[in-house]
């Protein structure tokens, strides 16, 4: 157990170390928040690509198209029979005008192309809107193939293209993210672990006296750890700080993009302090076991 | 190892705070200690001399737990180094003061912060570290000068501040690696006499020196070390008055004088 007059001394002591290095500290503070930009920029994209994915999962529906050939009956009796497809929350009916109007909206100034034509070559279609559940792919599959044996209709068409790509992409980002990632944990670890080297080093006379004189091992990593724990805070906010101001100048370029909640910029900077602590803890293990005090 | 076994290595002297036993140190390929085998008393004043290589500093180390014997058994307060968990070695430290050659002051503090840093490190109340650093300075002779920087005193007063701190946690052994090795004769027989004057407050001192002149003014039990084994183990009582030499520090002490100072040496021996 700490006695007051150590913990006073600890405390003097994990400060002592900025004021003393400042401008090795500054810089270790400057790479390591660079670094941890790198990370929280990516993290950022993962998250919004998250976000999009979410946004484009939620438009997935089906579209399924009648044979020609259909009574308004026989039309109309499909739809509580798509109703009951587990999954389907809700069944619009589009009739061949109305696909040909939406057609027509769509060409604009070249719509008057369609009067050339003699009939309407449009069928009419069921507009499938999914429950929360169900909208994801292998849901879409399964629905596909159930109606599409059906007699009465005669082509399923759903955006799997595109959503299956964003998927793909989102993948193949998450694990980019995550390589990137670890290559910047671990450089912001060496770089962090190397400064407490050199804080050791500069120290070296401090620590071996505080060995002759009966300090734990304990009580000389405090200091240093608190140092590490510091420079990871400052570097976080630092890479949070850099994050936000490309933010506010993007900002009006980057519609819809969005930022970490508080709880996320907290968790981020917790982050960076683990880190910080973690490259003290490398620097201080090695030394303490093999160095010999006399 | 039991200490039945122990016993049969070797003597085990009941007032022994320090014991080798068969001790053997070996550096990757290189021997430093043979068999070497000796116990010190509580309060016992020893020299450690020989050449510059002989293992004079591996016995120290082997003491204070920066290293350990290959063969045999190191005792220091009663605990077996072999058995010692890491753990338990700041403990044992706190009972052990260091002074050496080069002083290992912290240069960027004074006097003052240097003696008060081995109290903040051990956790000492702030009272009782102002009563202690007050008493220990005094005792050296460098109160007056305890806002002074270690750069700002003579090698002398610096090894005197490394004293201090040793000191200043009331360690029941003090071992002293070439304490005067970087200072003039005159200098040197005034640390000397310090150390003496420590040992007779009941601190066993191991002086560990290479330099004979300072070996031969000492009417103390000198241990001669040659190529890592004990060469000589010799208790030269009275060969010189220790009182004499510590109110004449130019060397005009007679050999062969006995006074009271030597037999209370001896009755700390045998207590």
């Amino acid at each position: 157990m700490l006695r007051g007059t150590q913990v006073a001394y600890l405390v003097r002591e994990s400060f002592a170390g900025f004021k003393r290095r400042k401008l090795t500290t500054g810089v270790t503070i400057l790479i390591m928040g660079s670094a941890l930009m790198v990370l929280a920029v990516l993290t950022l994209a993962t998250l919004n690509l998250g976000n999009v994915l979410e946004t484009a999962r939620a438009s997935i529906d089906l579209r399924v198209f009648l044979q020609d050939d259909l009574d308004p009956s026989q039309q109309a009796a499909l739809q509580p029979r798509l109703l009951e497809i587990p999954g389907v929350e809700r069944v619009s009916y589009i009739s061949a005008d109305m696909a040909l109007q939406e057609f027509r909206a769509v060409l604009g100034e070249d719509a008057e192309i369609l009067d050339l034509l003699d009939s309407n070559p449009l069928p009419a279609s069921f507009h499938l809107a999914l429950e929360d559940g169900a909208r994801n792919l292998d849901s879409v599959r399964a629905i596909r193939t159930e109606v599409g044996v059906w007699p009465e209709v005669a082509e399923i068409i759903f955006n799997q293209g595109w959503v299956d790509a964003l998927e793909r992409w989102t993948v193949r980002f998450q694990v980019a993210s995550l390589v990137v990632g670890l290559i910047v944990f671990f450089a912001a670890v060496f770089v962090i672990s190397n400064t407490v080297k050199l804080t050791i080093a500069a120290s070296a006379r401090v620590i071996q006296v505080q060995k002759l004189v009966g300090a734990t091992n304990s009580f000389i990593r405090i200091p240093f750890l608190c140092e590490g724990m510091i420079q990871g805070f400052l570097a976080g906010v630092l890479a949070m700080g850099l994050v936000a101001a490309a933010g506010k100048i993007l900002g009006p370029r980057m519609t819809g993009v969005v930022f970490f909640s508080p709880l996320q910029i907290g968790g981020f900077v917790l982050f960076c302090v683990v880190l910080g602590m973690t490259g003290s803890w490398t620097a201080m293990r090695k030394y303490l076991t093999l160095r010999s005090e006399m | 190892m039991n200490t039945a076994k122990i016993n049969e290595r070797g003597p085990l002297d009941d007032r022994a705070v320090i014991g080798f036993y068969h001790v053997e140190l070996a550096y990757q390929d290189q021997t430093a200690l043979k068999d070497v085998s000796f116990t010190v008393a509580n309060g016992e004043f020893l020299c450690l001399t020989g050449p510059s290589g002989a293992g004079k500093s591996s016995v120290l180390r082997l003491i204070a737990m920066d290293a350990f014997a290959t063969r045999g058994q190191v005792i220091v307060r009663g605990m077996l180094s072999t058995k010692m968990s890491r753990r338990k070695i700041p403990q044992l430290r706190r009972e052990i003061g260091f002074v050496f050659q080069d002083f290992r002051l912290l240069d960027d503090r004074s006097v003052e912060d240097n003696v008060t840093f081995a109290q903040l490190v051990v956790g000492v109340k702030n009272s009782e570290i102002k009563r202690n650093v007050m008493r220990v300075l005094t005792q050296v002779g460098l109160w007056d000068k305890r806002h002074r920087l270690p750069r700002q005193l003579s090698g002398g007063e610096q090894q005197r501040v490394a004293i201090a701190r040793a000191m200043v946690n009331s360690p029941k052994i003090l071992l002293a690696d070439e304490p005067t090795g970087n200072l003039d004769p005159v200098t040197a027989q005034e640390i000397v006499d310090l150390l003496f004057r420590i040992n007779d407050g009941g601190t066993c001192v191991l002086f560990s020196t290479h330099d004979h002149e300072i070996v031969k003014t000492f009417g103390e039990r000198v241990i001669v070390i040659r190529d890592g084994r004990i060469e000589s183990d010799i208790e030269r009582r009275n060969v010189v008055d220790r009182s004499a030499r510590l109110t004449d520090k130019m060397y005009r002490a007679e050999a062969g004088t006995k006074n009271d100072k030597t037999l209370s040496k001896k009755e700390l021996w045998h207590a």
